[in-house]
């Protein structure tokens, strides 16, 4: 290995140091390559006369595996997807491995140079691929060969069934908003003459023609522009649940029918009024759709991410099939440069594999026999065969989508003040309408029309949507952008409470430090060997699932020791482990005080050298066998996020099942000071409920293997991947990847949350107490309600939207 | 002078009706679909 000297691959750029495959150019130099699969790319590319491609500033070209050069795509799964036009097909592909606006560059140029290629574009954002092509003259899956060839990962696209919705939802809209505005425009120029033929007079016949103009331009724009609305208002009064809508057709229909009232019994007419509201209530709405579907983003990124193909081996051969189908126990191939269709187990093969996706880990992870390995994540050395553990739709990618999803639907508390208070809201502002407009014509002596344009300014500033989106809006926004930096808030109450915690408490093992002890130190004594201190303690770890289990257990395998089968075996959760050789000698492995308390005599071993190691003591048949050492790794991050909630005065406690000298050391090195060692994990909840009992809210970060019921009693649990599945599924806060300070961004983001929601509710109360009395003393036209109202509930989605930007 | 503005005001309606066709079409063509990239295709040297 270390005889080649390092290059650098001329496509994708990466460093290696194993033996370069060699091209010449044109101009008589030599291009190196990592493999033939970025060899290949680069011949393609400078065939094509695109050889600038390496000159762009921000080019990152992903490596090109071999293997993905042989994948097989199922032709007649792609010809279903082909949609007929004319003499021509269109195609969608889902282009997975493009990360920047070069790529889109490069894939476009030497698509649309395959003959028999019409139209290429390729969306950016969302990675898709729409081509049109003559089937006659070229083959779909040429095109899928020629992009895999580049190193990406080329996908049949079938879009969502919510995703259409979507684009369908947001295209209605902005035709019906579109044809309003177009309208709008035009009655604008006759109300105009209108305004000023009531001041200079004007001829009755001429008054009459650009009335009956504007009811012919008004007319489409109040039921079919404004039909949203009409039909939203006719659900509510038939569900009894008066809404937005309801105010918004009262207000413009009644505009309308007193404006068309009004034309036949020759007085001034207020077309534009309705029309302009049903316009800027539509702008509201368009903004509003794109709000969400930027905060929707983070999730479609997910779905987008799992695979939708698999393939599977086993009796049937090599096919490809739908990831739906694949059942648990299915054998499925996974190629170099393939995604892991579902959660899965490695039965033949190894490799590594990039877990940032489902981990945040951002360098390449061994994966042997036996390893279990998540959907997502990629397989980047060589191919494997692996059995799938669970269904797609159960999948570890479906389960984080899906608890996003749920988060995003939760409902906090302040929000059960927004729906109590906007259940009665709109009814109360109708009457409130009715009973100006009729006191001001009755009682004041006004005219109908300023009395009923009084009335309708009443209705429609009124702006009960503010406050339905003061909290959805935020905790749709903060849910997005917290899965987005890796940190996964189960519900929208979650962040409420998070924002109150003032204590957190954290467990060693596996929170605080990696999970991956290591063996540093072993010491056989009582007359046993070595060798036989290994198998007896291999053997009894080998079933449990502590990482300090699996440290010995590996240990063991590492010095050619096979565990054997363990009888009777015990494990006492946050002490150790019992339990019988095959030959009947009885073995404890824990610690010192499991061993005392299972009444073996503890020998006086040499004092640890390393005192933030932590010893592991081993009896056979109650006498003192030996001792392990292990150390573990503290996790990145875990000084910053210290010091991150020092500094949000939050105070840090650590919490261990291990020796006191050994959680100080740690407590030491990242800086906590009140830190508590041989703690059972009953002792674990009975201090998370004391602390509860003194009324301090608290945050406990665990990874579930012997904290489960002090996590279940913390006022928010908080677990990284990496801690057991039960954690996982039942955390309040679950941080993706290795960097402890996510805990610390988990907070600021809630705390951020709490304050726009209560800066949106403020927002919302104000404007309404002060926007009615206004509207009802009769200085405000219809018309400037409906740009105030709409202004208003744009106020607080984008005020919302500023969550977005969290670091 | 009253058919004048009559016809002018024909017209507009036209004008405006001609104009929301295209928009119509341009929403039905998907132009509104992407606007990530066209701002990224100015950079572009060709």
């Amino acid at each position: 290995m270390s005889a080649q000297t390092e290059s650098t691959c001329g496509h994708c750029g990466i460093s290696f140091r194993w033996k370069a495959i060699e091209s010449p150019t044109d101009d008589g130099r030599c291009v190196r390559f990592c493999c033939r699969g970025c060899q290949g790319a680069w011949q393609l590319i400078c065939g094509a006369g695109l050889e600038s491609f390496y000159q762009r500033g921000d080019r990152q070209s992903p490596t090109v595996a071999e293997s993905l050069l042989q994948t097989v795509y199922n032709e007649a799964d792609l010809a279903r997807r082909l949609v007929a036009e004319g003499d021509l097909c269109r195609l969608d592909i889902l282009v997975a491995g493009i990360t920047c606006p070069s790529c889109v560059w490069l894939l476009e140029r030497i698509i649309a140079g395959i003959p028999g290629v019409e139209h290429v574009s390729l969306s950016y954002s969302g990675g898709i691929a729409s081509l049109r092509f003559d089937p006659r003259l070229v083959a779909p899956l040429e095109i899928f060969h020629v992009i895999s060839r580049l190193g990406y990962t080329p996908r049949p696209f079938s879009p969502e069934q919510s995703d259409l919705d979507a684009r369908r939802e947001r295209d209605d809209l902005l035709i019906r908003f579109g044809t309003a505005l177009f309208l709008t425009m035009q009655l604008m120029a006759y109300s105009y003459a209108l305004y000023a033929g009531y001041f200079q007079g004007m001829a009755a016949g001429m008054k009459q023609f650009l009335q009956y103009v504007s009811l012919a331009v008004t007319t489409p724009v109040v039921f079919y522009s404004g039909w949203p609305f009409l039909s939203g208002a006719w659900r509510s009064l038939k569900t009894r649940a008066p809404g937005m809508d309801l105010l918004i057709a009262v207000g413009s229909l009644s505009a309308w029918i007193y404006s068309l009232w009004a034309l036949f019994a020759g007085l001034e007419t207020y077309f534009e009024s309705a029309a302009m509201i049903v316009t800027f209530v539509l702008i509201g709405r368009l903004l509003e759709l794109s709000v969400r579907r930027r905060a929707m983003s983070g999730i479609s990124a997910l779905y987008a991410s799992a695979p939708r193909r698999a393939t599977a081996t086993g009796e049937g051969g090599v096919r490809q099939v739908d990831v739906d189908s694949v059942r648990p126990g299915d054998l499925l191939l996974v190629r170099q440069g393939e995604c892991f269709p579902v959660d899965c187990l490695v039965v033949e093969g190894e490799t590594e594999v990039d877990q940032s996706l489902a981990t945040g880990e951002s360098l390449p992870v061994l994966l042997q026999v036996g390893d279990q390995v998540r959907s997502g994540c990629i397989n980047v050395a060589a191919p494997v065969t692996v059995q799938a553990l669970r269904p797609a739709g159960q999948s570890y990618l479906m389960r984080v989508a899906s608890l996003v999803r749920m988060a995003q639907a939760g409902k906090p508390h302040l929000q059960l003040l927004a729906d109590r208070v906007s259940g009665w809201f709109v009814p109360a502002v109708i009457l409130l309408a009715l009973m100006v407009g009729f006191g001001r014509f009755l009682l004041a002596g006004e005219g109908a029309g300023a009395a009923v344009m009084t009335a309708l300014a009443v209705i429609l500033i009124a702006c009960p949507c503010a406050m339905g989106l003061a909290v959805p809006a935020a905790v749709l926004a903060a849910c997005s952008r917290a899965a987005s930096l890796g940190i996964i808030l189960r519900s929208g109450d979650v962040i409420e409470r998070l924002s109150t915690i003032r204590i957190a408490l954290l467990d060693k093992t596996g929170t605080v430090t990696k999970g991956h002890p290591r063996v540093v130190g072993i010491k056989a004594c009582g007359g046993y060997s070595e060798a036989e201190l290994i198998q007896a303690a291999a053997t009894l770890e080998q079933p449990a699932a502590h990482p300090l289990a699996g440290a010995i257990v590996r240990h063991a395998a590492d010095q050619g020791v096979l565990p054997e089968n363990c009888r009777e075996f015990r494990n006492i959760p946050g002490l150790g482990v019992s339990g019988f050789l095959p030959d009947g000698r009885s073995v404890l492995c824990g610690s010192e005080l499991f061993l005392s308390e299972n009444g073996v005599v503890p020998e006086e071993l040499s004092e640890a050298d390393n005192a933030a190691a932590t010893a592991v003591m081993v009896a056979i048949d109650g006498r003192v066998a030996g001792r392990y050492l292990l150390v573990d790794g503290v996790r990145n991050g875990a000084v910053e996020m210290v010091a991150g909630l020092a500094a949000a005065r939050v105070e840090v406690r650590l919490l261990s099942g291990d020796h006191q000298s050994t959680v100080e050391r740690i407590a030491e090195e990242i800086g906590v000071a009140t830190a508590y060692g041989g703690l059972t994990p009953d002792q674990k909840l009975a201090y998370v409920s004391s602390l509860q009992g003194q009324g301090r809210q608290v945050l406990m970060a665990g990874d579930g293997i012997n904290d489960a019921p002090a996590l279940a009693a913390a006022t928010v649990s908080c677990s990284l991947t990496g801690s057991s599945d039960i954690a996982l599924e039942n955390a309040d806060v679950i941080i993706t990847g290795d960097d402890l300070s996510g805990i610390v961004t988990a907070w600021r983001i809630s705390r951020a949350t709490v304050r726009i929601i209560k800066q949106n509710l403020a927002w919302a109360f104000m404007y309404n107490l002060i926007g009615i009395p206004i509207a009802m003393s009769g200085h405000l036209t219809p018309v400037y309600a409906a740009v105030a109202m709409t202004a208003s509930s744009l106020l607080v989605s984008l005020n919302s939207l500023r969550l977005m930007r969290l670091k | 002078m009253d058919e004048t503005l009559v016809i002018l005001i024909v017209l507009s309606l036209c004008l405006g009706a001609a104009c929301w066709l295209v928009f119509i079409w341009a929403v039905k063509k998907g132009q509104f679909e992407d606007v990530e990239k066209p701002k990224h295709r100015m950079l572009d040297d060709d």
